[in-house]
């Protein structure tokens, strides 16, 4: 018997033929989604508008009082707001890690749901708890105390009440990163520490506490940077108060007449001070190898609270009653109510709102058309790219992989706002006049989902071992066969999931989208900005509440699949 | 049927050769071991064979055919080879069946010929009340025979091990181990299998080839490897051989100790710092003055064990250099005594320096 191979030559290894044009073409797309508008954002920072060299653009950045006012107001809100999250952050995370703190579950629950709201959503929510004449809050205050009704205790509409708000959706950040750390954190580690005599406080604080500073600091960073790019809770809460942050103020230079030289400038700081951090971050995180060495690790011990258990569990109920039931309570009473402003009775209670919303306002109809084709076409095509770049560079099947990878997770560091900017310039220019039409805003959606699809995806390739499609081929399939019996069916949940996860990252985005919108081409979150400045609240807490819905389904969803319980939205 | 060849097989990564310059000549229907430590190429070669890597130098031949070299490598899948994975490598979301019937599937057999095949490699290797199972779900030893059967229904021309039993536990390996030579006799087809454990080695090859540094150290029947190890990492490595050096004084003897010892094997250069082995079990130890002093070396007892079944020594020559001695279980010599040690000639190898 005679080996049965084909007498023909072959081409050597298929997959190189294939794969060059593969790299070269994602390389080049790439580089078109994230270095085209960032190279315009650079050269219109430096002109004047007729097209020629000048430092002027920076000059008034850095000298005139309306620039240097909103620069000074983010550093202070930034600094602040990361501040607050990790004092509550780190304790909290700690608490439901390493001690015996009831329904811990829970908590992590709630936190979840606070890290999955949209900011912008939130602050309208404290806005209707919170405003100093028509807030909720101020209205139970009065009519416990009997106090004037021009007394109120809370104004959401200040530099404090935007901060306290900031730090709401920001905390989780923070609390992820810590609890996550703590997790993973081996409990032998400390137990090699009481075996030698450390008492259980002293142990925390000589070998837990180091071992979790690293994600302490880190997030810190993420919130700092969280808090800075933020554009929704700001333009809510600090235009009507009457001062602007860095993110308001390149918005404003949009309105007419607009200056998108200035606003470039304005944008560049930004996005070196997200580079900076985001660098700072990985190298904090990077070096922390230590703590999650091979093999087999116990669960920790718990640190009995005694006493303190109930008391520390009620404590934290109460804070996240700020960023998750305060909140959803309002938007609920909204909703139903006739005036969203007053509280909702049995009596009073009506469909109103939702009948407006669906039926009466014709923007709705338009936006959610809208945002439906937008996040599906984001959705698909934003899974598709990532999907061949994660295979691309799970299996290093091209040399200049890394290349691949490291492009595909650039736009992390580009802030919303910014690529709106950026955007903006390269698009409203021949040969590409892409503004005023969805496709701009698709661009701007898929390079803003890209990082969060690619990192998941290339985590659900890291769960196929290649081995799998090795053994494929040696019984006879080819490569392509191989990718669709083998490879598909395995990837086919993460794919679902990162498809859905990136839809509902389209619905929430919004700072990109207030700068790239037209009338023809408004999204749902523009719409809800934009009934907000109608003070129309209770159409908004229909549509948020809806938005939460789909957002909790999908998460809860996401977060039964292995390897995906990291993910991250972008707040915007 | 054919043989498999290799000839100046190199593949490099950078400037790092992983598989440097191996030949090897497979005979049809013989189990060839791949064996060295983790690192040494091993697990490379085996994949150069099976086509997921291109060879950098050098070509693989299967009967008359080339199948790979730098300029023209055949795919995988045309090779007719079969391969089991040290991971198995079964498809979570397939069944036991539909595992196994994949690559049949593949080469477009009929469905009631595809049945018949399953029910005798379901039969052979034990898996028919498993068929409908899905990999999650059966031991390590299950899922092992999966991979084997998945492996074999396709009777493949060549079949490639890589390491198969590391994840077993210790019963099952040894079992597994005679079931693999097993079905090897009863299919006869080549067999190229890779490990890092020599009695796997041992019981399953008829040829092992020894790896080291990419290079082939040895290759010879599991005796020859065992009783004429030609380098000291064969020596070492194979079993645990006492490896002493000495001067040459002539093509056979060597000063070790003071004492003229007469080895064979590699011809001794006089002057040269020439490594000799002998294996602990191949000294003769005794306590009294021996009647003859041709190769006997004095020797202190520096600690000794009670094994059981036996008795191991650790003993100091003159020159301070220690050997291992395995003796009868009843030879108590304390430690600290003078004893003499007896290195048969024919045991005594040398090595290639």
């Amino acid at each position: 018997m005679t080996v049965a191979l084909p007498a023909r030559a072959e081409r050597r290894g298929l997959g190189i033929d294939v794969s060059k044009p593969v790299l070269y073409g994602f390389a080049a797309l790439l580089c078109v989604l994230i270095v085209l508008p960032m190279s315009w954002l650079l050269i219109y920072s430096f002109s004047d508008g007729k097209g020629s060299f000048t430092l002027n653009n920076f000059v008034t950045l850095f000298s005139d009082p309306t620039f240097l006012a909103p620069l000074l107001t983010t550093f202070i809100i930034s600094t602040s707001a990361s501040l607050i999250c990790c004092a509550v952050a780190a304790p909290m995370g700690w608490l439901v890690a390493r001690t015996d703190l009831p329904f811990s579950g829970m908590i992590r629950a709630l936190v979840t749901a606070s890290f999955v709201t949209p900011p912008f959503l939130g602050a309208i929510a404290w806005e209707i708890l919170a405003a100093p004449n028509s807030g909720l809050l101020n209205k139970v205050f009065r009519s416990i105390t009997g106090a004037e009704p021009d007394v109120h205790v809370f104004n959401i509409y200040s530099l404090p009440g935007l901060i306290f708000v900031i730090s709401c959706y920001t905390f989780p950040y923070v609390f992820v990163l810590v609890a996550n750390s703590l997790d993973r954190t081996p409990g032998e580690l400390e137990d090699a520490s009481s075996i030698l005599g450390g008492g259980r406080w002293h142990t925390a604080r000589r070998i837990t506490i180091p071992l979790v500073l690293p994600a302490l600091l880190a997030g810190a960073l993420v919130a700092f940077l969280q808090a800075m790019t933020l554009f929704g809770s700001p333009a809510i809460l600090a235009l009507p108060a009457g001062f602007h942050t860095m993110t308001t103020k390149i918005w404003s230079l949009f309105q007419y007449p607009p200056k998108p030289e200035l606003a470039a400038a304005a944008a560049l700081p930004l996005l070196v001070i997200t580079v900076m951090l985001l660098r700072a971050e990985f190298m904090i995180l990077g070096r922390r190898g230590y703590s999650v060495v091979g093999g087999k690790y116990g669960q920790p011990r718990l640190i009995p609270l005694h006493a303190w258990r109930w008391p520390i569990f009620l404590f934290c109920l109460l804070v996240l009653a700020l960023p998750v039931f305060l909140p959803y309570a309002a938007l609920l009473n909204a909703a139903l109510s006739p005036v969203a402003t007053t509280f909702v009775t049995f009596k009073t209670m009506t469909l109103h709102n939702f009948e407006f919303v669906l039926f009466e306002l014709s923007a709705t109809r338009l936006a959610l058309k809208n945002t439906v084709i937008l996040g599906s076409a984001t959705a698909t095509i934003g899974t598709l790219i990532a999907v061949i770049i994660a295979y691309v560079t799970a299996r290093q099947a091209v040399t200049g992989w890394r290349v691949l990878g490291f492009l595909a997770t650039a736009p992390i560091a580009i802030p919303g706002i910014v690529l709106g900017v950026g955007l903006f310039i390269a698009y409203t220019r021949p040969p590409f006049v892409l503004y005023g039409t969805l496709w701009i805003l698709l661009i701007a959606f898929v390079t803003i989902a890209l990082p969060a699809a690619y990192q998941q995806l290339q985590a659900a390739f890291r769960t196929i071992h290649p081995e799998l499609e090795d053994a494929s081929r040696i019984l006879g399939a080819t490569r392509l066969k191989s990718l669709w019996q083998i490879t598909a069916p395995l990837l086919r949940t993460g794919v679902i999931a990162t498809w859905c996860f990136i839809f509902v990252g389209v619905m929430r985005e919004l700072s990109a989208a207030i700068i790239l919108f037209t009338s023809e081409t408004k999204v749902i979150s523009v719409l809800i900005y934009d009934l907000n400045e109608g003070g129309d609240l209770g159409a908004i807490s229909v549509i948020g509440i809806g938005m939460l819905l789909i957002t909790f389904a999908v998460v809860i969803a996401v977060n039964r699949i292995p390897g995906f319980g990291s993910v991250r939205f972008r707040n915007s | 049927m054919a043989s498999v060849e290799l000839r100046g097989l190199t593949k490099r990564y950078g400037n790092t050769a992983v598989v440097d310059n191996v030949s090897l000549q497979i005979e049809h229907g013989h189990l060839v071991c791949l064996l060295g430590p983790s690192g040494c190429g091993k697990t490379t070669t085996l994949r150069l064979i099976a086509g997921f890597v291109e060879p950098s130098e050098g070509e693989i031949r299967v009967g008359d055919k080339l199948i790979s070299s730098p300029a023209h490598t055949v795919p995988p899948e045309r090779r007719q080879m079969s391969m089991i994975f040290q991971s198995y490598a079964l498809w979570p979301h397939m069944t036991v069946a539909e595992n196994i019937v994949y690559g049949l599937k593949l080469r477009k057999i009929d469905r009631a010929t595809i049945g018949q095949k399953l029910d005798a490699i379901l039969a052979t290797t034990k898996l028919a009340a498993l068929a409908e199972r899905y990999p999650g779900e059966l031991s390590g030893g299950q899922q092992q025979r999966v991979a084997l059967a998945r492996a074999l229904i396709v009777e493949p021309e060549t079949l490639l091990l890589d390491e198969p039993l590391s994840n077993l536990d210790a019963n099952l390996r040894e079992e597994m181990r005679f079931e693999v030579r097993r079905l090897h006799d009863e299919y006869r087809y080549t067999t190229v299998y890779v490990t890092h454990d020599q009695s796997e080695a041992m019981t399953t090859a008829d040829l092992i080839a020894v790896m080291n540094l990419g290079k082939i150290e040895q290759a010879g029947s599991p005796e020859d490897i065992y009783d004429r190890p030609q380098s000291e990492f064969v020596a070492r490595f194979i079993g645990s051989s006492n490896v002493i050096k000495g001067r040459g004084l002539d093509a056979t003897h060597i000063d070790f100790a003071g004492v003229p010892l007469q080895c064979v094997g590699a011809t001794i250069v006089a002057g040269a710092n020439t490594p000799v082995s002998i294996r602990p079990h191949d000294i003769a130890l005794s306590a009294a003055p021996p009647q003859q002093f041709e190769n006997v070396v004095p020797a202190t007892v520096v600690r000794q064990v009670f094994l059981g079944g036996s008795r191991d020594y650790m003993v100091e020559a003159k020159d301070g250099t220690q050997l291992r001695v395995v003796t009868a279980a009843e030879a108590n010599i304390p430690q600290g005594s003078s004893v003499w040690l007896h290195l048969p000639s024919g045991r005594c190898r040398a090595l290639a320096s």
